[in-house]
């Protein structure tokens, strides 16, 4: 299941707060793209994802923002 | 009759032999040490032992109550068990805004000097006689920060345990009826904090 979220003009740590709620309802496999613009976020997701096991496909710079690929594990 | 030819001679041919066994062996033990690190890992990873925060909140003003509940969502999002202890100036913050309780007159003096609810806290620094609490919250709302009123509510989702010390309460005279509504609160002392936050890998007092 592909899912998205969009996180943008929110700060920490509602986008990681954000993304906690949206995956815990996601059946194992799905995958979500978040969109952030949190300074902090590169590297909290990155942490998020570390720490709670899930996968992180992809972090991109996009103009103005950051997009990040999860998959839940 | 002849036998098999040789290749090599027999000695060398069993010394192969059983270096082939040792071989066969330490490949074994080390898929099982590998599987074995797997179970250890997918347990850490909060299968089987969750991590846990414990929060003493002692303080009562907006900002101590900011950086409280940012710690608290952000663990739980991280998929922590999160306990918060509120105590002293932190039980006063959590006053509802009005409720009627039957007090006697010095719990009532205190009542009048104690915040009337979480909108009204002030800030530990910069109060400037609530025009400072009044430009945080303009400042976070601009900043997409989560207002505490917020982050009470998602606390509350995302399932952090919420405990206040009766101690506090009574000096305080406060009364159950007066705090915040949250879904299984406890009323405790010392020792429950203590036996939560013992096995527990963080624990700050805010």
């Amino acid at each position: 299941m592909e899912t998205s979220l969009d996180a943008r003009g929110k700060s920490c740590p509602l986008p990681i707060v954000l993304i906690a709620k949206a995956l815990r309802v996601a059946d194992s496999g799905a995958r979500m793209t978040v969109q952030a613009d949190d300074r902090a976020f590169p590297e909290d997701v990155r942490a998020w994802c570390r720490k709670t096991g899930n996968e992180l496909l992809s972090l991109d710079n996009k103009p103005g923002y950051y997009e990040a690929v999860i998959r839940k594990s | 009759m002849s036998a098999a030819p040789h290749l090599v001679s027999p000695s060398l041919e069993s010394r192969l032999a059983a270096l082939e066994a040792e071989m066969r062996s330490l490949a074994e033990t080390s898929l099982a040490q590998a599987a074995r690190l797997d179970t250890t890992s997918e347990l850490l990873r909060g299968t089987g032992q969750q991590e846990k925060l414990s929060l003493i909140v002692f303080s009562g003003s907006l900002d101590r109550l900011i950086a409280a509940f940012v710690l608290a969502t952000g663990a739980a999002a991280m998929g922590m068990e999160v306990s918060m202890f509120f105590t002293f100036w932190g039980t006063a913050a959590l006053r509802r805004e009005q409720v009627h309780v039957k007090k006697t007159l010095l719990e009532r003096m205190f009542g009048w000097m104690l915040p009337k609810g979480v909108k009204k806290l002030p800030l530990s620094q910069m109060n400037m006689a609530g025009g400072g609490p009044a430009m945080i919250r303009y400042v976070m709302k601009k900043n997409g920060v989560a207002s505490v009123e917020e982050m009470i509510e998602l606390s509350k989702e995302l399932g952090v345990e919420l405990n206040v010390c009766t101690m506090s309460m009574d000096l305080l005279g406060m009364k159950p009826d007066e705090l915040i509504d949250y879904p299984g609160r406890t009323f405790c002392g010392v020792a429950k904090f203590l036996e939560t936050a013992a096995p527990g890998k963080i624990t700050m007092f805010l």
